[in-house]
């Protein structure tokens, strides 16, 4: 922490991590607890221990393959949202009327899925026929697209906008100056948003339960679907699978790329 | 290529993606709104407003994105601030713990609610032996398990999105400002706030049109009897099968959560 | 514009959009978990055994699968869809459902005649029937439930489980509340009276069914209108519930399969909802999941016979709330029951 904060406020802010930190995980925890009890409900606190619910979701083909379709999607959607969402907001960010704009980009999120879910699957039966992954992808895309707008759009509004003009003053082609001013610029707001656009395809459950195709079941489907007749702890499980593997994939992520540049920004 | 194309061709992939494939299908099924059986038809906007059933769940829907909005911002600011100013390590770990509950799907997330805020859950029968409150007590099905599961879940946009500010934000400019007496309080309001102004309009604006327009969280957690405007609008598409009132209440939500929305970008355009 | 979007979307989807179904290939809903299993088990894996044809299941309850249906009339992807809720008489109404003969599922013949009613104009034929009763906890309640009448019972009204009417046996359960509070079916205006009343002394209302199980396994709830399947499905999980029906009558939730409209291959399809209907097939889902068959021809083993609504005499007893009646009223009673218990 910087020199300048109090020691009172140094305690305070810790209190205030730990208590934050029992805010957010704590329903977490009940399900990670679930997940490893031998009570045959969703119910708490968990009795006795066991991995048999680990076991039968593993060991169910739907589940696994949920999980790869997912997986699938809420990759080709980021990169398709955060290269086309950064795009625009780069556009946005020079436009005087940046403002009014945002707010047009923003309405995806206005509108209860729902409604965009069956609009989107009338239009489609009548233009095309049967949905299919490309309908999912497409769907998600677009709810997605306003978090990788927004947060690059707030980077850029602190951005130093003499650093182009400067870098174009300089000599640098118009690409050369995207790819080495403005783009290092954005990064942190790409990569915020990027991250809430792949979090964001993958718990989405709405979409995808009336857009799927048959064969193509997404994991929230998949476990929704399976609430009204085997309310067992098998949800549980692959939750907290989900959640051991979030943990995973950003410590290798760390490792490889090192992510503490995105911290540093 | 000119300043002016480049922009334009930074813009059109989003514009496209936004008008083909987001206006062309909404428009076709908010057009149901004012589609009857003879023709045009205002009925189905008449009905809303017929009493005060609907346009009380439109302003529990304004009013709980109100509270949600401004708890994650009261609560996503200072996490924001400790994350962007503690060493990197820590700020990785931080920024985990914040989005974990993202990464749990909705369902089960909220079934940690259901039993930690149920009748025999540890915050009711805490409550209940230091005899503060009566033999069916349950936080469920208030509007006050609304809150907090929807925070809970919103909480990352908000901080993740200022972050991005707060991170770029130079410590050196804080010491700077307490070197020539600031106290710290009088710094952050005259250095860190201003600053990190346009994350924190970007992350209320993200918060808030969320919760107003999010329902499989609201109606779990505050079940039947405590409706939010896009809870009555799944149902009218799926189990009413209305249509036109489904898209004549979506009608009213956009209009309902523009008209708090435009004030607030005005004004803090005008800071900005 | 549509000519644009078109073009968009071909270039994005690069041929990832769906081939057109083999013929050998039919798509059909089913309900999830144990439901689906014994699905599978009793239909599915002897059809495709049978014919040889593949069958893919989408997991879809009764109200999102309609929604479905009726946004994509214009490609439906479902061969034979399954409703519990009702859902076929506004699909048939409005035409998204295929009318059956007797010629084409010849097993039609053999089902109680009130399992068939609609087949002519598409709506589909029952293949099960759940029996609504009242579930409770067994080893809480100081009194086993005779009679609907008990619900009203204000000393259990602190554990009462009311389910909404968005959810098809709430809907039964309402109107079986309505009617033991001296209203019909022109009237809801005394059953919604007595579940405000309910609802004043303690009760709670829930619209999932997995909200309900919990509610029984955890929060201490005693008493609730609920169908036999459920039931016996807490059973399974061992929990302490026990299923009664009633003294007043048990009224039936049927469960049907339709063949959808517009698809080319229905011959298949039928050959499906045919041995839905078959004895063996009926019998099958009995046992797992203790539904009670509408073919008449069924034998069930005397332990599964006794745990179930079973035989001409039994099934003829049930009542039906009409379906018909519902379906013309259900937007006027789904927003009069909202204002009922808004809090």
């Amino acid at each position: 922490m910087v020199r300048a904060v109090p020691a009172w406020l140094r305690g305070l802010a810790w209190a205030f991590v730990v208590l934050a930190g029992l805010f957010l995980l704590g329903p977490l925890a009940v399900v990670v607890g679930v997940s490893v009890s031998e009570n045959q409900f969703i119910a708490f606190p968990p009795e006795g221990f066991t991995l048999r619910w680990y076991e039968k979701a593993l060991g169910t083909r739907e589940y696994v393959e949920a999980f790869w379709l997912s997986l699938r999607l809420a990759v080709v959607v980021t990169v398709t949202a955060t290269l086309i969402g950064g795009a625009a907001a780069i556009a946005l960010s020079r436009g005087r009327q940046a403002g009014a704009m945002e707010t047009v980009f923003l309405s995806p999120l206005l509108i209860p899925t729902i409604i965009f879910a069956i609009g989107m699957l009338m239009l489609w039966s009548s233009t095309f026929g049967p949905t299919s992954f490309a309908t999912l992808w497409l769907a998600h895309t677009v709810v997605t697209l306003p978090y990788v707008i927004r947060t690059t759009l707030a980077v850029l509004a602190e951005a130093d906008p003499f650093l182009e003009e400067a870098a174009r003053t300089m000599g640098a082609g118009r690409l050369r100056c995207l790819w080495h001013v403005v783009l290092p610029q954005c990064r942190p707001g790409l990569i915020a948003g990027a991250f809430f656009a792949f979090n964001i395809s993958f718990d989405e459950a709405v979409l995808s339960l009336f857009l799927r195709s048959p064969g193509h079941n997404t994991l929230p489907v998949q476990i929704y679907g399976q609430l009204e007749f085997s309310p067992d702890p098998t949800v549980a499980a692959v939750s907290t699978l989900m959640i051991l593997l979030t943990i995973a994939l950003i410590m290798i992520l760390d490792r490889l790329l090192g992510l503490n540049r995105f911290a540093k920004a | 290529m000119t300043a002016r194309r480049e922009t334009l061709l930074l813009f059109a992939p989003g514009l496209a993606l936004l008008a083909l494939g987001f206006l062309l299908p909404i428009l076709r099924m908010l057009m149901l709104s004012v589609v009857g059986p003879d023709g045009i038809t205002a009925v189905h906007f008449a009905r809303f407003f017929q009493d005060s059933y609907y346009p009380s769940i439109l302003w529990r829907t304004v009013r709980l994105s109100l509270i949600i909005t401004v708890l994650t911002a009261a609560i996503g600011f200072p996490l924001a601030y400790i994350m962007s100013r503690v060493g990197l390590r820590l700020r990785l770990w931080l920024v985990v713990m914040v989005i974990l509950p993202l990464m749990t799907s909705v369902v089960v997330r909220t079934f940690g609610w259901m039993v930690l805020l149920g009748r025999s859950g540890p915050i009711a029968s805490t409550l209940r032996d230091h005899g503060l409150v009566g033999r069916g007590f349950s936080l469920m099905h208030t509007e006050t398990a609304i809150v907090l599961g929807m925070v809970q879940v919103l909480l990352p946009f908000m901080v993740l999105t200022l972050l991005g500010s707060l991170a770029r934000l130079d410590p050196r400019l804080e010491e700077a400002a307490r070197t020539m007496g600031c106290s710290f309080l009088q710094s952050f309001r005259h250095v860190v706030l201003p600053l990190s102004l346009p994350g924190l309009v970007a992350g209320s604006l993200l918060v808030f049109t969320l919760s107003a327009s999010s329902f499989v969280t609201p109606s779990l957690l505050g079940g039947a009897r405590i409706e939010v405007l896009a809870a009555s609008i799944y149902k009218s598409v799926t189990q009413t099968l209305d249509w036109n009132f489904a898209a004549a209440q979506a009608v009213i939500l956009f209009a309902g959560v523009a008209l708090v929305l435009i004030p607030y970008l005005r004004l803090t355009a005008r800071h900005g | 514009m549509t000519r644009a979007f078109r073009l968009l979307l071909s270039a994005a989807a690069f041929g990832a959009i769906a081939a057109p179904a083999l013929a050998a290939e039919i798509t059909i809903n089913s309900f999830g978990g144990a439901y689906e299993e014994a699905h599978r088990k009793c239909v599915i894996d002897p059809f495709e055994a049978a014919t040889g044809a593949k069958v893919n299941i989408v997991t879809a309850y009764s109200a999102d699968a309609f929604a479905q249906l009726r946004a994509q009339k214009d490609a439906p992807q479902y061969d034979v869809i399954h409703f519990s809720g009702g859902q076929e008489i506004v699909g048939a109404k409005e035409g998204l459902l295929l009318p059956m003969t007797p010629q084409m599922v010849p097993n039609l013949a053999d089902l109680y005649d009130f399992a068939k009613t609609g087949v002519a104009t598409g709506e589909g034929p029952a293949y099960q029937i759940a029996a609504v009763g009242l579930v409770y906890a067994a080893d809480k309640m100081p009194a086993a439930p005779t009679k609907w009448a008990d619900l009203l019972n204000p000393d259990y009204s602190e554990h009462l489980v009311i389910t909404d009417i968005s959810n098809g046996y709430g809907m039964i359960g309402m109107l079986m509340i309505n009617q033991v509070a001296g209203g019909t079916m022109d009237n809801i205006q005394p059953g919604l009276d007595a579940v405000s009343k309910l609802l004043d002394q303690g009760a709670i209302v829930l619209s999932k069914s997995p909200e309900i199980q919990q509610e029984f396994a955890q929060n201490d709830a005693w008493l609730a209108a609920y169908a036999s399947d459920y039931a016996y499905t807490l059973q399974k999980a061992g929990l302490a519930v026990k299923f009664v029906q009633g003294e007043e009558g048990t009224p039936a939730s049927f469960i049907t399969a339709s063949l959808v409209a517009g698809r080319d291959n229905v011959e298949l399809a039928s050959k499906f909802v045919d041995m839905e209907l078959s004895p063996e097939a009926q019998a099958c889902f009995s046992e797992a999941l203790r539904y009670t068959p509408t073919n008449s021809k069924t034998v069930l083993a005397d332990e599964v016979a006794a745990s179930v609504v079973y035989g001409p005499d039994a099934t003829a007893g049930l009542m039906r709330f009409d379906p018909v009646t519902i379906e013309a009223n259900r937007s006027a009673w789904v927003e009069a029951w909202g204002k009922t218990i808004a809090r």
